[in-house]
Protein backbone atom coordinates (compact mmCIF):
# COMPACT_ATOMS: atom_id res chain seq x y z
CA UNK A 1 0.00 0.00 0.00
CA UNK A 2 1.31 3.39 -0.89
CA UNK A 3 0.86 5.76 1.26
CA UNK A 4 1.28 9.59 1.06
CA UNK A 5 2.19 11.48 4.58
CA UNK A 6 2.01 14.91 5.92
CA UNK A 7 3.84 16.48 8.54
CA UNK A 8 3.34 20.21 9.46
CA UNK A 9 3.10 19.51 13.66
CA UNK A 10 6.00 22.51 14.05
CA UNK A 11 8.55 24.48 11.67
CA UNK A 12 9.19 21.64 9.37
CA UNK A 13 6.61 21.25 6.12
CA UNK A 14 7.36 17.82 5.07
CA UNK A 15 5.88 15.27 2.80
CA UNK A 16 6.83 11.40 1.90
CA UNK A 17 5.44 8.64 0.09
CA UNK A 18 6.19 4.83 1.93
CA UNK A 19 5.31 1.21 0.89
CA UNK A 20 3.78 -0.57 3.31
CA UNK A 21 5.27 1.57 6.12
CA UNK A 22 8.60 0.15 5.30
CA UNK A 23 10.06 1.35 2.06
CA UNK A 24 10.65 4.80 1.68
CA UNK A 25 10.49 6.35 -2.08
CA UNK A 26 10.56 9.96 -1.12
CA UNK A 27 10.75 11.79 2.15
CA UNK A 28 10.58 15.76 1.38
CA UNK A 29 11.39 18.32 4.10
CA UNK A 30 11.57 21.99 3.68
CA UNK A 31 13.03 23.40 6.81
CA UNK A 32 12.29 26.91 7.89
CA UNK A 33 15.87 27.12 9.37
CA UNK A 34 16.12 30.92 7.90
CA UNK A 35 12.81 32.44 9.94
CA UNK A 36 14.51 29.88 13.03
CA UNK A 37 17.78 31.36 13.16
CA UNK A 38 16.17 34.97 12.81
CA UNK A 39 14.21 34.87 15.50
CA UNK A 40 15.91 32.40 17.72
CA UNK A 41 13.22 29.67 17.78
CA UNK A 42 9.60 29.27 16.32
CA UNK A 43 7.26 31.83 15.52
CA UNK A 44 3.91 30.22 15.34
CA UNK A 45 2.00 32.22 13.00
CA UNK A 46 5.00 32.53 11.05
CA UNK A 47 5.31 28.85 10.62
CA UNK A 48 1.76 28.26 10.00
CA UNK A 49 2.07 31.22 7.13
CA UNK A 50 5.12 29.00 5.83
CA UNK A 51 3.04 25.98 5.86
CA UNK A 52 0.30 27.06 3.63
CA UNK A 53 3.17 28.38 1.23
CA UNK A 54 4.50 25.59 0.84
CA UNK A 55 2.21 22.55 1.54
CA UNK A 56 0.81 22.07 -2.42
CA UNK A 57 4.54 22.43 -3.25
CA UNK A 58 6.36 19.26 -1.23
CA UNK A 59 3.14 17.05 -1.89
CA UNK A 60 4.61 17.52 -5.15
CA UNK A 61 7.75 17.44 -4.95
CA UNK A 62 7.16 13.81 -2.76
CA UNK A 63 5.33 12.71 -5.94
CA UNK A 64 7.87 14.02 -8.60
CA UNK A 65 10.86 12.44 -6.79
CA UNK A 66 9.17 9.32 -6.40
CA UNK A 67 7.96 9.20 -10.51
CA UNK A 68 4.44 8.94 -9.03
CA UNK A 69 1.24 9.88 -9.93
CA UNK A 70 -1.72 10.87 -7.69
CA UNK A 71 -3.01 8.15 -8.84
CA UNK A 72 -1.05 5.87 -6.72
CA UNK A 73 -1.57 7.54 -3.39
CA UNK A 74 -3.86 4.75 -1.78
CA UNK A 75 -4.24 6.38 1.44
CA UNK A 76 -2.93 9.73 2.99
CA UNK A 77 -1.43 9.90 6.37
CA UNK A 78 -1.18 12.86 8.58
CA UNK A 79 -0.06 14.49 11.73
CA UNK A 80 -3.65 15.60 13.47
CA UNK A 81 -2.27 15.08 17.40
CA UNK A 82 -0.23 17.04 19.35
CA UNK A 83 1.55 19.94 17.80
CA UNK A 84 1.30 23.96 17.16
CA UNK A 85 -2.27 24.10 16.02
CA UNK A 86 -2.26 26.56 13.35
CA UNK A 87 0.75 24.67 12.14
CA UNK A 88 -0.93 21.10 12.01
CA UNK A 89 -4.30 22.38 10.53
CA UNK A 90 -2.65 23.21 7.36
CA UNK A 91 -1.29 20.00 7.24
CA UNK A 92 -5.15 17.98 8.03
CA UNK A 93 -6.65 20.43 5.87
CA UNK A 94 -4.31 19.35 2.76
CA UNK A 95 -4.75 15.83 3.87
CA UNK A 96 -8.43 15.51 3.44
CA UNK A 97 -9.00 17.54 0.78
CA UNK A 98 -6.37 14.64 -1.17
CA UNK A 99 -8.95 12.17 0.40
CA UNK A 100 -11.86 13.42 -0.77
CA UNK A 101 -10.69 14.41 -4.25
CA UNK A 102 -8.87 10.93 -4.68
CA UNK A 103 -11.29 8.99 -2.70
CA UNK A 104 -8.84 6.87 -0.99
CA UNK A 105 -8.74 6.25 3.46
CA UNK A 106 -7.93 9.31 5.69
CA UNK A 107 -5.58 8.42 8.77
CA UNK A 108 -4.78 10.71 11.47
CA UNK A 109 -1.10 10.14 13.51
CA UNK A 110 -0.22 11.06 17.03
CA UNK A 111 3.25 13.35 16.08
CA UNK A 112 5.17 11.28 19.12
CA UNK A 113 3.53 8.01 17.31
CA UNK A 114 5.01 8.95 14.32
CA UNK A 115 8.68 9.40 16.14
CA UNK A 116 8.15 5.96 17.18
CA UNK A 117 7.96 4.29 13.62
CA UNK A 118 11.02 6.11 12.43
CA UNK A 119 13.14 3.81 14.27
CA UNK A 120 10.51 0.90 13.14
CA UNK A 121 11.63 2.62 9.29
CA UNK A 122 15.17 2.10 10.15
CA UNK A 123 15.35 -0.57 11.62
CA UNK A 124 13.35 -3.57 10.40
CA UNK A 125 14.49 -6.23 13.40
CA UNK A 126 13.65 -3.57 15.80
CA UNK A 127 11.88 -5.84 18.59
CA UNK A 128 7.92 -4.92 19.86
CA UNK A 129 7.55 -4.55 22.67
CA UNK A 130 10.14 -2.45 23.44
CA UNK A 131 10.93 1.09 25.17
CA UNK A 132 10.99 4.20 23.36
CA UNK A 133 12.77 7.40 24.53
CA UNK A 134 11.57 9.99 21.98
CA UNK A 135 13.39 13.59 22.46
CA UNK A 136 13.45 16.36 20.82
CA UNK A 137 12.90 20.36 21.16
CA UNK A 138 9.43 19.92 21.53
CA UNK A 139 8.93 17.10 23.69
CA UNK A 140 11.07 14.10 26.10
CA UNK A 141 8.81 11.32 26.36
CA UNK A 142 9.96 7.29 27.91
CA UNK A 143 7.10 5.17 25.97
CA UNK A 144 6.48 1.79 26.29
CA UNK A 145 5.49 0.62 22.87
CA UNK A 146 3.55 -3.09 23.71
CA UNK A 147 2.29 -3.28 20.52
CA UNK A 148 1.86 -1.60 17.38
CA UNK A 149 -0.31 1.54 18.23
CA UNK A 150 -0.24 0.67 21.69
CA UNK A 151 1.01 2.41 23.66
CA UNK A 152 1.93 3.37 27.35
CA UNK A 153 3.38 6.89 28.45
CA UNK A 154 6.04 5.97 31.12
CA UNK A 155 7.19 9.39 31.80
CA UNK A 156 7.50 13.13 30.34
CA UNK A 157 9.40 16.36 30.94
CA UNK A 158 7.93 18.48 33.36
CA UNK A 159 9.31 21.83 31.97
CA UNK A 160 11.74 22.00 29.32
CA UNK A 161 12.48 19.43 26.31
CA UNK A 162 15.89 17.92 26.25
CA UNK A 163 16.32 19.74 22.89
CA UNK A 164 14.81 22.85 24.18
CA UNK A 165 17.75 22.99 27.20
CA UNK A 166 20.24 22.74 24.32
CA UNK A 167 18.64 25.08 22.47
CA UNK A 168 18.02 27.52 24.81
CA UNK A 169 21.78 27.40 26.46
CA UNK A 170 22.55 28.12 22.87
CA UNK A 171 20.53 31.19 22.75
CA UNK A 172 22.01 32.04 26.43
CA UNK A 173 25.43 32.20 25.13
CA UNK A 174 24.68 33.11 21.66
CA UNK A 175 25.55 29.97 19.77
CA UNK A 176 22.58 29.72 17.08
CA UNK A 177 19.74 27.70 16.39
CA UNK A 178 19.47 25.27 16.72
CA UNK A 179 21.12 24.10 20.11
CA UNK A 180 21.73 20.94 19.63
CA UNK A 181 24.11 20.56 16.50
CA UNK A 182 26.07 23.65 18.11
CA UNK A 183 26.52 21.83 22.02
CA UNK A 184 27.44 18.66 20.13
CA UNK A 185 30.14 19.98 18.34
CA UNK A 186 31.36 22.27 20.95
CA UNK A 187 31.39 19.24 23.43
CA UNK A 188 33.71 17.24 21.60
CA UNK A 189 36.24 19.56 22.21
CA UNK A 190 35.80 19.98 26.27
CA UNK A 191 35.68 18.28 29.55
CA UNK A 192 32.87 16.35 29.95
CA UNK A 193 33.64 16.50 33.55
CA UNK A 194 34.96 19.94 34.20
CA UNK A 195 32.13 20.95 36.04
CA UNK A 196 29.33 18.52 37.69
CA UNK A 197 26.44 20.19 37.41
CA UNK A 198 22.63 18.53 38.50
CA UNK A 199 21.05 15.79 37.18
CA UNK A 200 17.57 16.50 38.33
CA UNK A 201 15.28 13.72 39.07
CA UNK A 202 17.94 11.01 38.15
CA UNK A 203 17.46 9.26 41.07
CA UNK A 204 13.44 9.61 41.97
CA UNK A 205 11.46 7.00 41.27
CA UNK A 206 9.62 8.45 38.19
CA UNK A 207 10.00 7.85 34.74
CA UNK A 208 9.54 12.11 34.52
CA UNK A 209 12.35 14.29 33.21
CA UNK A 210 12.93 18.24 34.34
CA UNK A 211 15.94 20.22 32.34
CA UNK A 212 15.44 23.60 33.45
CA UNK A 213 17.14 23.47 36.94
CA UNK A 214 19.80 22.42 35.19
CA UNK A 215 19.47 25.01 32.57
CA UNK A 216 19.30 27.73 35.40
CA UNK A 217 22.67 26.15 37.10
CA UNK A 218 24.57 27.04 34.00
CA UNK A 219 23.31 30.04 33.84
CA UNK A 220 24.43 30.77 36.73
CA UNK A 221 28.08 29.23 36.25
CA UNK A 222 28.12 31.35 33.31
CA UNK A 223 27.45 34.76 36.09
CA UNK A 224 29.63 33.58 38.16
CA UNK A 225 32.52 33.36 35.75
CA UNK A 226 31.74 36.38 35.09
CA UNK A 227 31.95 37.93 37.89
CA UNK A 228 34.88 36.52 38.87
CA UNK A 229 37.11 37.69 35.79
CA UNK A 230 37.63 34.20 35.12
CA UNK A 231 38.36 33.22 31.62
CA UNK A 232 34.68 31.29 30.32
CA UNK A 233 35.64 27.45 29.15
CA UNK A 234 32.43 27.25 26.87
CA UNK A 235 33.90 24.01 25.34
CA UNK A 236 33.71 22.59 29.14
CA UNK A 237 29.89 23.94 29.83
CA UNK A 238 28.68 22.36 26.63
CA UNK A 239 30.05 19.14 27.48
CA UNK A 240 29.55 19.18 31.52
CA UNK A 241 25.62 20.32 30.12
CA UNK A 242 25.65 17.92 27.33
CA UNK A 243 26.86 14.75 29.81
CA UNK A 244 24.38 15.78 32.37
CA UNK A 245 21.58 15.89 29.97
CA UNK A 246 22.82 12.48 28.59
CA UNK A 247 23.22 10.74 31.67
CA UNK A 248 19.51 11.18 32.86
CA UNK A 249 18.15 9.96 29.40
CA UNK A 250 20.40 6.74 29.87
CA UNK A 251 19.68 6.19 33.17
CA UNK A 252 16.05 6.53 33.04
CA UNK A 253 15.71 4.85 29.89
CA UNK A 254 17.24 1.83 30.92
CA UNK A 255 15.81 1.46 34.15
CA UNK A 256 12.56 1.97 32.27
CA UNK A 257 13.90 -1.22 30.00
CA UNK A 258 14.58 -3.08 32.88
CA UNK A 259 11.36 -2.29 34.96
CA UNK A 260 9.19 -3.23 31.82
CA UNK A 261 11.18 -6.33 31.03
CA UNK A 262 11.79 -5.35 27.26
CA UNK A 263 14.77 -6.05 25.88
CA UNK A 264 15.52 -3.68 23.22
CA UNK A 265 15.31 0.22 23.58
CA UNK A 266 14.88 2.93 20.69
CA UNK A 267 15.85 6.47 20.54
CA UNK A 268 13.91 9.05 17.99
CA UNK A 269 13.43 12.67 17.42
CA UNK A 270 15.81 15.65 17.06
CA UNK A 271 18.03 14.72 19.98
CA UNK A 272 19.10 11.16 19.09
CA UNK A 273 21.12 12.49 16.46
CA UNK A 274 23.25 13.88 19.37
CA UNK A 275 26.91 11.90 19.08
CA UNK A 276 27.19 11.83 22.55
CA UNK A 277 23.55 10.33 23.07
CA UNK A 278 24.45 7.24 20.94
CA UNK A 279 27.53 6.61 22.26
CA UNK A 280 26.78 6.30 25.68
CA UNK A 281 23.53 4.64 24.88
CA UNK A 282 25.67 1.91 22.92
CA UNK A 283 28.08 1.75 26.13
CA UNK A 284 25.73 1.13 28.82
CA UNK A 285 23.13 -0.70 26.48
CA UNK A 286 25.62 -3.53 25.68
CA UNK A 287 26.92 -4.02 29.56
CA UNK A 288 23.26 -4.68 30.52
CA UNK A 289 22.53 -7.01 27.56
CA UNK A 290 19.69 -4.61 25.42
CA UNK A 291 20.02 -3.97 22.28
CA UNK A 292 19.34 0.09 20.90
CA UNK A 293 17.82 1.07 18.02
CA UNK A 294 18.33 4.66 16.47
CA UNK A 295 16.90 6.23 13.77
CA UNK A 296 19.13 6.89 10.25
CA UNK A 297 19.77 10.54 10.66
CA UNK A 298 17.48 11.89 8.12
CA UNK A 299 14.49 10.14 10.23
CA UNK A 300 15.50 11.98 13.52
CA UNK A 301 14.09 14.82 12.95
CA UNK A 302 10.57 15.93 12.24
CA UNK A 303 9.56 14.07 8.86
CA UNK A 304 6.47 12.32 6.49
CA UNK A 305 8.02 8.98 6.50
CA UNK A 306 7.40 8.58 9.65
CA UNK A 307 3.71 9.90 10.22
CA UNK A 308 3.13 7.82 6.83
CA UNK A 309 4.22 4.31 7.89
CA UNK A 310 2.69 4.92 11.39
CA UNK A 311 -0.30 5.97 9.23
CA UNK A 312 0.15 2.69 7.37
CA UNK A 313 0.17 0.38 10.58
CA UNK A 314 -2.96 2.53 12.04
CA UNK A 315 -5.24 1.54 8.40
CA UNK A 316 -3.94 -2.48 8.76
CA UNK A 317 -5.38 -2.35 12.52
CA UNK A 318 -8.72 -0.86 11.28
CA UNK A 319 -7.94 3.00 12.69
CA UNK A 320 -9.18 5.02 9.86
CA UNK A 321 -10.23 8.61 10.14
CA UNK A 322 -13.15 10.01 8.52
CA UNK A 323 -13.14 13.67 6.62
CA UNK A 324 -14.59 15.38 9.63
CA UNK A 325 -10.70 14.88 11.17
CA UNK A 326 -9.73 17.49 13.46
CA UNK A 327 -6.29 19.11 15.24
CA UNK A 328 -5.71 17.95 19.18
CA UNK A 329 -2.44 19.67 19.57
CA UNK A 330 -2.49 18.48 23.31
CA UNK A 331 -3.52 15.15 22.21
CA UNK A 332 -1.89 12.11 24.99
CA UNK A 333 -0.59 9.76 23.29
CA UNK A 334 -2.58 7.11 25.34
CA UNK A 335 -5.30 8.22 23.49
CA UNK A 336 -4.21 6.27 20.28
CA UNK A 337 -4.40 2.94 21.47
CA UNK A 338 -6.02 0.11 19.33
CA UNK A 339 -9.17 -0.69 20.15
CA UNK B 1 -18.49 26.41 -16.25
CA UNK B 2 -19.16 24.43 -13.26
CA UNK B 3 -17.42 26.62 -10.62
CA UNK B 4 -17.08 25.77 -6.99
CA UNK B 5 -16.78 28.72 -4.34
CA UNK B 6 -15.80 28.87 -0.73
CA UNK B 7 -14.59 31.02 1.83
CA UNK B 8 -14.09 30.40 5.37
CA UNK B 9 -12.36 34.14 6.32
CA UNK B 10 -15.12 34.90 9.05
CA UNK B 11 -15.90 32.02 11.11
CA UNK B 12 -17.92 30.46 9.18
CA UNK B 13 -17.90 28.09 5.52
CA UNK B 14 -19.68 30.09 2.95
CA UNK B 15 -19.88 27.42 0.04
CA UNK B 16 -21.67 28.25 -3.57
CA UNK B 17 -21.82 26.06 -6.88
CA UNK B 18 -22.61 27.78 -9.61
CA UNK B 19 -22.77 26.52 -13.66
CA UNK B 20 -22.10 30.07 -15.82
CA UNK B 21 -24.71 33.01 -13.88
CA UNK B 22 -27.20 30.11 -12.19
CA UNK B 23 -26.69 29.21 -8.66
CA UNK B 24 -27.06 25.99 -8.06
CA UNK B 25 -26.44 25.83 -4.37
CA UNK B 26 -25.31 28.36 -1.62
CA UNK B 27 -24.78 28.53 2.19
CA UNK B 28 -22.99 29.97 5.21
CA UNK B 29 -22.52 27.19 7.45
CA UNK B 30 -21.81 28.63 11.11
CA UNK B 31 -18.09 27.89 12.29
CA UNK B 32 -16.67 29.01 14.90
CA UNK B 33 -14.53 26.55 15.75
CA UNK B 34 -14.91 24.06 13.73
CA UNK B 35 -14.66 25.44 9.85
CA UNK B 36 -11.29 22.83 9.66
CA UNK B 37 -13.31 19.55 10.78
CA UNK B 38 -16.15 20.14 8.69
CA UNK B 39 -15.16 22.56 5.66
CA UNK B 40 -14.88 19.09 3.55
CA UNK B 41 -17.61 17.55 4.62
CA UNK B 42 -19.29 20.97 4.00
CA UNK B 43 -18.65 20.78 0.41
CA UNK B 44 -19.47 17.53 -0.29
CA UNK B 45 -22.96 18.68 1.09
CA UNK B 46 -23.14 21.73 -1.12
CA UNK B 47 -21.97 19.59 -4.07
CA UNK B 48 -24.42 16.83 -3.25
CA UNK B 49 -27.28 19.68 -3.20
CA UNK B 50 -26.26 20.60 -6.73
CA UNK B 51 -26.29 17.06 -8.39
CA UNK B 52 -22.52 17.28 -8.70
CA UNK B 53 -19.66 15.43 -7.82
CA UNK B 54 -16.32 16.95 -7.58
CA UNK B 55 -15.47 15.51 -10.85
CA UNK B 56 -18.26 17.44 -12.54
CA UNK B 57 -16.54 21.03 -10.96
CA UNK B 58 -14.51 23.06 -13.96
CA UNK B 59 -12.66 25.09 -11.74
CA UNK B 60 -12.72 26.90 -7.81
CA UNK B 61 -13.16 30.28 -6.33
CA UNK B 62 -11.37 30.77 -2.74
CA UNK B 63 -11.93 33.83 -0.65
CA UNK B 64 -8.12 34.75 0.55
CA UNK B 65 -9.14 37.10 2.96
CA UNK B 66 -8.55 39.51 5.19
CA UNK B 67 -9.80 38.25 8.09
CA UNK B 68 -9.25 35.28 10.59
CA UNK B 69 -6.14 34.22 9.56
CA UNK B 70 -6.79 30.43 10.82
CA UNK B 71 -10.13 30.51 8.86
CA UNK B 72 -8.23 31.38 5.93
CA UNK B 73 -5.49 28.99 6.04
CA UNK B 74 -7.58 26.53 5.93
CA UNK B 75 -9.99 27.49 2.73
CA UNK B 76 -6.78 28.29 0.49
CA UNK B 77 -5.12 24.95 1.62
CA UNK B 78 -8.29 22.99 0.99
CA UNK B 79 -8.87 24.92 -2.18
CA UNK B 80 -5.46 25.02 -3.60
CA UNK B 81 -5.05 20.81 -3.17
CA UNK B 82 -8.59 20.60 -4.23
CA UNK B 83 -7.47 22.39 -7.63
CA UNK B 84 -4.08 20.37 -7.56
CA UNK B 85 -5.50 16.71 -6.80
CA UNK B 86 -8.21 17.63 -9.94
CA UNK B 87 -6.22 19.21 -11.96
CA UNK B 88 -8.79 22.08 -12.43
CA UNK B 89 -8.15 25.52 -12.07
CA UNK B 90 -8.69 27.94 -9.21
CA UNK B 91 -8.64 31.53 -8.51
CA UNK B 92 -8.47 33.52 -5.38
CA UNK B 93 -10.25 36.26 -4.55
CA UNK B 94 -10.15 38.93 -1.74
CA UNK B 95 -12.91 38.78 0.66
CA UNK B 96 -13.04 42.55 0.70
CA UNK B 97 -14.42 42.68 -2.74
CA UNK B 98 -16.81 39.55 -2.34
CA UNK B 99 -18.56 41.64 -0.04
CA UNK B 100 -18.41 44.47 -2.77
CA UNK B 101 -19.79 42.64 -5.19
CA UNK B 102 -22.85 41.37 -3.43
CA UNK B 103 -24.12 45.09 -3.15
CA UNK B 104 -26.62 45.23 -5.70
CA UNK B 105 -27.26 49.42 -5.45
CA UNK B 106 -26.00 50.88 -8.56
CA UNK B 107 -22.92 53.95 -8.40
CA UNK B 108 -21.69 55.67 -5.05
CA UNK B 109 -19.26 54.24 -3.58
CA UNK B 110 -19.32 50.57 -1.83
CA UNK B 111 -16.21 49.98 1.50
CA UNK B 112 -16.62 46.58 2.73
CA UNK B 113 -15.39 46.52 6.34
CA UNK B 114 -14.31 42.86 8.16
CA UNK B 115 -13.01 43.11 11.53
CA UNK B 116 -9.33 41.89 11.90
CA UNK B 117 -9.97 40.63 15.30
CA UNK B 118 -8.97 43.12 17.90
CA UNK B 119 -12.24 45.57 18.26
CA UNK B 120 -10.25 49.02 16.92
CA UNK B 121 -8.79 47.42 14.33
CA UNK B 122 -10.27 46.52 10.57
CA UNK B 123 -9.53 45.42 7.03
CA UNK B 124 -11.25 47.86 4.38
CA UNK B 125 -11.32 48.79 0.99
CA UNK B 126 -13.24 51.10 -1.32
CA UNK B 127 -15.06 49.90 -4.66
CA UNK B 128 -16.50 51.30 -7.76
CA UNK B 129 -19.30 49.44 -9.83
CA UNK B 130 -17.84 49.80 -13.64
CA UNK B 131 -19.88 47.37 -15.88
CA UNK B 132 -20.95 45.11 -13.96
CA UNK B 133 -17.72 44.51 -12.17
CA UNK B 134 -16.26 45.80 -8.58
CA UNK B 135 -13.04 47.98 -9.13
CA UNK B 136 -11.02 48.53 -6.29
CA UNK B 137 -10.19 52.24 -6.40
CA UNK B 138 -7.53 52.80 -3.48
CA UNK B 139 -5.30 50.48 -1.60
CA UNK B 140 -6.50 47.86 1.75
CA UNK B 141 -6.74 49.85 4.63
CA UNK B 142 -5.90 48.41 7.94
CA UNK B 143 -6.49 50.78 10.99
CA UNK B 144 -9.27 51.83 13.20
CA UNK B 145 -12.91 53.35 11.94
CA UNK B 146 -11.33 56.52 12.27
CA UNK B 147 -8.89 56.14 10.43
CA UNK B 148 -11.00 55.26 7.54
CA UNK B 149 -13.67 57.52 8.16
CA UNK B 150 -11.14 60.43 7.31
CA UNK B 151 -10.86 58.64 3.80
CA UNK B 152 -14.99 59.18 3.19
CA UNK B 153 -15.66 62.01 1.07
CA UNK B 154 -18.53 61.17 -0.58
CA UNK B 155 -21.76 59.00 -0.43
CA UNK B 156 -20.55 55.92 1.02
CA UNK B 157 -22.33 52.20 1.23
CA UNK B 158 -20.32 50.53 4.05
CA UNK B 159 -21.05 46.72 3.94
CA UNK B 160 -19.44 43.84 6.46
CA UNK B 161 -20.61 41.59 9.50
CA UNK B 162 -21.03 43.99 12.54
CA UNK B 163 -20.48 47.07 11.21
CA UNK B 164 -22.69 49.06 13.49
CA UNK B 165 -20.30 48.49 15.73
CA UNK B 166 -18.00 51.10 13.81
CA UNK B 167 -21.07 53.46 12.78
CA UNK B 168 -20.26 56.03 15.89
CA UNK B 169 -16.70 55.90 15.86
CA UNK B 170 -17.15 56.10 11.83
CA UNK B 171 -20.01 59.42 12.07
CA UNK B 172 -17.86 61.32 14.55
CA UNK B 173 -14.78 62.16 11.98
CA UNK B 174 -16.65 62.35 8.37
CA UNK B 175 -18.83 65.67 7.32
CA UNK B 176 -22.39 65.16 8.65
CA UNK B 177 -23.37 65.72 4.70
CA UNK B 178 -22.20 62.78 3.50
CA UNK B 179 -24.76 60.00 3.64
CA UNK B 180 -23.33 57.04 4.98
CA UNK B 181 -25.31 53.77 4.46
CA UNK B 182 -24.79 50.34 6.23
CA UNK B 183 -25.27 46.76 4.59
CA UNK B 184 -25.30 43.77 7.61
CA UNK B 185 -23.80 41.54 4.62
CA UNK B 186 -21.14 38.41 5.06
CA UNK B 187 -19.01 36.64 2.28
CA UNK B 188 -20.88 33.97 0.10
CA UNK B 189 -19.63 31.22 -2.04
CA UNK B 190 -21.48 31.73 -4.53
CA UNK B 191 -20.34 35.32 -4.57
CA UNK B 192 -17.02 33.82 -4.88
CA UNK B 193 -17.79 31.34 -7.66
CA UNK B 194 -19.37 34.31 -10.02
CA UNK B 195 -16.09 36.48 -9.10
CA UNK B 196 -13.74 33.60 -10.29
CA UNK B 197 -15.63 31.85 -13.11
CA UNK B 198 -14.54 34.86 -15.19
CA UNK B 199 -11.23 34.64 -14.13
CA UNK B 200 -10.80 31.17 -14.83
CA UNK B 201 -11.77 31.01 -18.23
CA UNK B 202 -8.75 33.21 -18.70
CA UNK B 203 -6.00 30.62 -16.64
CA UNK B 204 -6.32 31.30 -12.99
CA UNK B 205 -3.76 31.46 -10.42
CA UNK B 206 -0.87 29.29 -9.65
CA UNK B 207 -2.63 26.82 -7.54
CA UNK B 208 0.44 25.72 -5.62
CA UNK B 209 1.47 29.07 -5.35
CA UNK B 210 -1.60 30.34 -4.06
CA UNK B 211 -1.44 32.46 -0.50
CA UNK B 212 -3.56 34.13 1.85
CA UNK B 213 -4.51 37.68 2.11
CA UNK B 214 -3.33 38.46 5.78
CA UNK B 215 -2.81 42.25 5.30
CA UNK B 216 -0.89 42.00 8.61
CA UNK B 217 2.19 40.96 9.74
CA UNK B 218 2.52 38.30 12.68
CA UNK B 219 3.12 40.64 15.88
CA UNK B 220 6.70 38.78 16.01
CA UNK B 221 7.94 40.32 12.68
CA UNK B 222 5.95 43.11 13.57
CA UNK B 223 7.95 43.46 16.61
CA UNK B 224 11.54 42.26 14.76
CA UNK B 225 11.07 44.86 11.80
CA UNK B 226 10.44 47.55 14.54
CA UNK B 227 13.23 46.41 16.19
CA UNK B 228 15.83 45.89 13.62
CA UNK B 229 14.83 50.04 12.37
CA UNK B 230 15.75 51.01 16.09
CA UNK B 231 18.95 49.60 15.90
CA UNK B 232 19.55 50.93 12.38
CA UNK B 233 18.95 54.62 13.63
CA UNK B 234 20.61 53.58 16.97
Amino acid sequence: MLVLGIETSCDESAAALVIDGRTILSNIIATQLDILQKYGGVVPEIAARRHTELIGYIIKEAMDFAHKTLKDIEAIAVTARQGLIGCLLVGVAAAKSLSYALKVPLVGVHHIEGHIFASLLSNPDLPIPHVCLTVSGGHTMLVFVRDYCQYELLGSTLDDAAGEAFDKIAKFFNLGFPGGPVIDGLASKGNRKAFNFPRPLLRAGTYDFSFSGLKTAIINTFKEKVAQNEPLPIEDIAASFQEAVVDILVAKTLRAASESNVSAISVTGGVSANRRLREVFNEKCQKAKIDVFFPELRLCTDNAAMVAAAGYHRLRLGLADNLNLNVLPNAPLEVQCAR
Amino acid sequence: MKVLGLDTSGYANAIGVVDGDCVLADFTFEARTDTLEKIVTHIDFMLKKANLQLEDIDGFGVGLGPGSWTGIRVGVTVGKILAFSTGKPICGVATLEILASQVTKPSKLFCPIISAGTRDTIYAAFYRRQNDLVERVDDYYVGDPAGLARRIKEPTILVGTGINAYLKAIRQEINSNINIELIEDSPRGASVALLALDRLQRGGDNALALAPLYLKESTARAFISQYTVAQTRG
